[in-house]
């Protein structure tokens, strides 16, 4: 049972919104993001599929530079020629179709971790997903995912918020599940109920009656009621992205904007997922760093570029003061390249946070090397970044939430690699949030109990 | 009122269309979208009036909610003494209906009016019902289908019928293939599929289609595999599905689908491929509940390698970890698509012919394509796949959280019967046979393609999957084939009792009854609707939604659901009193759309 004092801000219950009933919100509630304290919006973009970190951020120089190109005879980001890696430092390069993260990263908004990960010993995708999502890294028993326990136990947010946290796309992911105060969307223009001129909202009224009851069913209804409400009082019309912002076409760039979008209306929104499929990479990635591989970081690195620029100075407002992307993926790939110029399953990998107050310019963590030795069961990037120390001082130093025990259960030492600017607080590490149990809850959430299996949440975006 | 305005009509908007460029033709025009659409009915052949079998008009209608059936009051709930839920203790969680709609909406996508007076009437109780009704579907060609025969028929599908050398033929290596052709084997499929799921008898057919096609998912789409799609369908799934589940396996991974897909074919002795092996172990047979893990082998007392993790009484591992899965890669190498026939050619040139070692089992070496088969052996009769089936199965056809007790009653008959040519059957069998399925209810919601198919079904809505309506499904997260990854579209209600998945029900709902036409662009296409006739008896407020509550439903609304529904349809007047034709007729189908968007439409 989940014993977190829920707060008030399930979908849309608040003052603000019920005052407005159907009319027009008048960005009262919600003030401009100066003068509110603890604004700031937390964005995770999920690569599903196992990004290959390798092909992203690699050694350009030394021996790894020698073991690289000998285990990567085709798919080897080059150094030089028509698609040469750009330089990162002595040590690393990118590849050549991120020249939009090259520019955040030079302004400095964008820092690198290499090696980090889930240290779990799977190498299945759906675990993987599951293990770090949940935040329980072992166990696919929690009833919530980690982002859900965030919004639950910070304490520095306002008792109420119309749209706390949104998962773009057709589902949500597992790090949202458990939360009745996200709202779902892909954009918010889908985002209507579609009724009859006249009887349409008729219907709405009687749906919030006849799903007032006390059973998940029940609540799912009452909080897509109330999330309906909340988009459709925003107004949210046609959107022109800022400061000629382009984003890439497809869903990715879609669900990009429409982050943007919903940060500018200033409805409280803290977290935000967007995912990207596709990185599944078995056969032909693109070699000497082109064709599909290039083609997939092209469309990641133009996309969050363009959320970027287009949330920098918005109307007076620069809303990347108040903004840190992070970028994950299940697992890196192995090492060596298999027969059909493509890489399987592997370990360590690359994450990255781009942000208004983010020390960017630089590579961070410990390179284990890739010698064989120094592989991950001999054959994948070793681990020597937790996943989680990177989200903690994100949780810390952005967002104010030092209850490390809570959204990351026994989740231990954690020490800040100074990604970001902010205040160190002193980690809470008691768990206010004992390994729930399915037993009847008083306001259900959505979910009950996660499945023993399978239950990942995977969005296919891209084609292969 | 309603005909003056031009919002009258939900159409398309301009973003829609620029994400499906295909149904422009089909926007409604600004003129056309004034008319009402319920105020010109039954001019269409096909459209079939609801009322013609409404079955619960023939007796006199219940008026109060309250009245349940006598199996709603005796039937104990066991799923939810056995497991806690968070439905246990829930004042609104449903009661458990008539044995009728609990099979029809868990063995089918919901009934047409009729089929539950059907049901009841195979057998004098609904246990006896249930049995010969199993009986019949797990034996569908005893079925006359021949209604939905002749709707398919009327399609002239080009590919379906089509031999896998014949569509590599036509579709892979004829010169010059439009991509439309090349992909017309998964969009036949896909129309036919749905049309299906609407028309056919044989419900559990397609139940268990989409079950084992998600199981062994691949995406429909993709290049390899769109071209030899209607092989994957038909012969490899649908072939296999009441059969024998190591034969099933085998087809699996001997398709061109499957071994494009998770690149088997480029899988050899040099260098290997492991993505078809890893998602064997983990999706196709053991499950992740039996991996270990990353742990090695280590070596034991007498020299030889040590299986990490527990073992059975016989000392095999119950557990696979990832270095069996590197030798059963091996076991793949060479199984190949003959790339002139598209047939499954074993290429012994890139087989790797030494030793290897799965499961704690010796494979010898030099057996050439005898060592996949050994694995799929191996697999196939192992306590972890039996249970991994048997637990997705119950959870497809009883619950999320499916009791334990009928997954080992389901796994046992798996195993004692894993060599038959009936398996599946039987294991079928045993689970819809079981006391769990006949007594639990509202662990499960329909997803949105049942959900769309199954309001479609109870509308006897004269279906026709054009592209606006294949668009919708993407919308809601569950196009056919196009799930990427290998796993298949989740099947837990997490996934879709989400904000986006929810709304998307009831917007398919208002589009489908308010906007949608069937039949393209012709002169009359505003007759093109679901139309709705209602029998001149129901008059009352109260007796019009308990009437179509029993015709769509099966059942009457809780007074909790009932109530709003009602006071929709009076509007302010005496619910027990008639109301005027012509607000029954303004109301009829935003009613109807209530009670299709109600919580007890969604159970399932």
């Amino acid at each position: 049972m989940n014993k977190l004092s829920r707060r008030g801000f399930m979908v849309g219950c608040s003052t603000a919104i019920a005052a407005m009933a159907g009319g027009r919100l008048s960005y009262v509630a919600f003030g401009s993001p100066a003068e509110e304290p603890n604004q700031d919006i937390l964005v995770v973009v999920f690569l599903r599929g196992g990004m290959d970190g390798l092909s992203t951020v690699f050694p350009i120089a030394g021996d790894d530079r020698g073991f690289y190109e000998q285990s990567r005879e085709n798919i080897a980001i080059p150094v030089s020629g028509a698609n040469a890696a750009l330089g990162l430092s002595d040590q690393f390069g990118l590849h050549p179709s991120g020249a939009a993260f090259l520019d955040l990263y030079q302004a400095k908004k964008l820092a690198i971790v290499h090696a980090a990960g889930l240290t779990s010993d799977t190498r299945s995708h759906f675990d993987a997903q599951q293990y770090i999502e949940l935040g329980t890294p072992g166990s696919k028993s929690s009833t919530s995912g980690w982002l859900t326990r965030h919004l639950h136990s910070a304490g520095n947010l306002p008792a109420q918020i119309i749209m706390p946290a949104m998962a773009t796309g057709n589902l949500s992911p597992t790090s949202l599940v458990g939360s009745n105060e996200t709202i779902g969307m892909t954009n918010p223009n889908d985002f209507t109920f579609g009724g009859q001129w006249f009887y349409g909202s008729r219907q709405q009224a009687a749906l919030r009656k006849m799903y007032a009851g006390d059973s998940w069913l029940h609540s799912a209804g009452v909080e897509t009621l109330n999330a309906m409400d909340v988009v459709s009082s925003a107004n949210p019309g046609n959107y022109t992205p800022g400061n000629g912002a382009v984003y890439p076409g497809g869903s990715f760039g879609d669900n990009l904007k429409t982050v943007a979008q919903m940060v500018k209306l200033q409805l409280g929104l803290r977290v935000a997922t967007v995912d990207l499929g596709g990185w599944d990479t078995h056969e032909y990635q693109g070699d000497q760093g082109t064709g599909y591989f290039a083609n997939q970081f092209g469309q990641l690195t133009n996309g969050l570029n363009a959320l970027f620029t287009d949330l920098s100075n918005a109307n007076g407002t620069d809303h990347t003061q108040r903004l840190t992307i992070v970028v994950m993926s299940e697992f890196g790939r192995t090492f060596k390249q298999n027969a059909s110029r493509g890489t399987d399953h592997g370990h360590g990998n690359v994450m990255f946070v781009l942000g208004g107050q983010v020390n960017g310019g630089q590579v961070y963590g410990q390179w284990p090397g890739l010698s064989t030795d120094q592989l991950y069961d001999h054959r994948d990037l070793q681990i020597t970044t937790d996943y989680r120390r990177v989200l903690s001082e994100i949780l810390i130093r952005r967002l104010g939430n030092p209850k490390l025990g809570t959204v990351f259960p026994n989740y231990t030492n954690y020490a800040p690699l100074g990604l970001v600017q902010g205040a160190d607080l002193t980690p809470d590490y008691a768990n206010s949030s004992p390994t729930p149990t399915p037993t009847p809850l008083v306001t259900p959430t959505p979910g009950g109990t996660i499945p023993s299996s399978n239950a990942s949440v995977y969005l296919p975006f891209v084609q292969r | 009122m309603t005909e003056e305005q031009p919002q009258a009509t939900h159409h398309l908007t301009a973003s829609e269309l620029s994400i499906a460029p295909n149904i422009a033709d089909q926007s409604i025009e600004p003129a056309q979208a004034a008319t009402h659409p319920f105020n010109r009915r039954h001019l269409l052949g096909g459209a079939v009036s609801v009322a013609a079998t409404m079955t619960a008009l023939s007796a006199p209608a219940p008026i109060n909610a309250q009245t349940t059936p006598a199996a709603e009051q005796t039937a104990t709930p066991a799923m939810r003494s056995a497991q806690p839920s968070v439905d246990a203790a829930a004042g609104t969680t449903p009661t458990l209906p008539s044995l009728a709609v609990i099979a029809l909406n868990r063995m089918g996508f919901g009934p047409r009016p009729g089929d539950l007076d059907a049901f009841n009437a195979l057998g004098n109780t609904p246990e006896a019902a249930l049995a010969v009704y199993v009986e019949q579907q797990l034996n569908p060609a005893s079925i006359d289908d021949s209604t939905c025969d002749t709707i398919l028929a009327g399609y002239q599908f080009q590919t379906l019928n089509k031999s896998l050398a014949q569509l590599w033929a036509d579709h892979v290596t004829a010169p010059m293939i439009p991509y439309d052709v090349r992909q017309l084997p998964v969009r036949e499929t896909e129309k036919a599929t749905l049309l299906k799921a609407v028309y056919s008898k044989r419900q559990l057919q397609e139940v268990l289609a989409d079950f084992w096609f998600n199981h062994f998912n691949i995406q429909g789409w993709d290049y390899w595999a769109a071209p030899v799609f209607v092989h994957y369908d038909r012969d490899v799934i649908r072939g296999n599905m009441l059969g024998n589940f190591r034969q099933m396996l085998g087809a699996v991974a001997q398709s061109p689908a499957m071994l494009y897909f998770l690149d088997n074919q480029s899988n050899s002795g040099g260098n290997p491929n492991e993505n078809y092996a890893r998602e064997l172990f983990e999706l196709h047979t053991m499950g992740s509940e039996n991996y270990l893990g990353v742990v090695p082998l280590t070596v034991g007392a007498n020299g030889g390698f040590e299986h990490p993790g527990p073992k059975d009484a016989n000392g095999r591992p119950l557990l696979y970890v990832d270095d069996d899965v590197y030798g059963a890669t091996t076991c793949f190498t060479g199984w190949r698509i003959n790339t002139d026939t598209g047939l499954f050619a074993f290429d012994s040139a890139a087989h790797f012919p030494y030793q290897k070692l799965v499961l704690g089992q010796a494979i010898p070496a030099s057996q050439g394509i005898k060592d996949g088969n050994d694995v799929l052996d191996i697999l196939a009769h192992h306590s972890g796949t039996a249970h991994f089936i048997c637990r997705k199965l119950c959870r497809r056809l009883i619950g999320d959280n499916p009791p334990e007790s009928v997954i080992q009653a389901a796994a046992a008959v798996f195993s004692a019967n894993v060599d038959a040519p009936d398996q599946l059957k039987q294991v079928t069998r045993t689970i819809l046979l079981s006391t769990e399925f006949r007594t639990t209810w509202g662990e499960k919601i329909k997803r949105p393609l049942e959900y769309v198919v199954s309001l479609l079904r109870a509308a006897q809505a004269d279906f026709k999957p054009d592209d606006s309506f294949l668009w919708f499904t993407s919308l809601m997260g569950q196009r056919l084939y196009s799930w990427q990854p290998p796993n298949g579209y989740p099947d837990f209600k997490t996934t879709w009792s989400s904000t986006m998945p929810m709304l998307q029900r009831w917007r398919v709902c208002n589009w489908l009854l308010n906007s949608w036409t069937y039949g393209g662009t012709e002169a009359n296409k505003d007759q093109l609707r679901i139309s709705f006739t209602n029998p001149p008896t129901l008059k009352k407020s109260t007796d019009l939604v308990d009437g179509w509550s029993m015709a769509l439903l099966g059942r009457l609304l809780p007074d909790n659901e009932r109530q709003p529904v009602v006071d929709f349809m009076a509007d302010g007047r005496n619910p027990t009193s008639d109301l005027p034709d012509k607000e029954i007729e303004d109301r009829l189908a935003f009613m109807i759309g209530l009670i299709f968007m109600a919580p007890s439409f969604q159970w399932r």
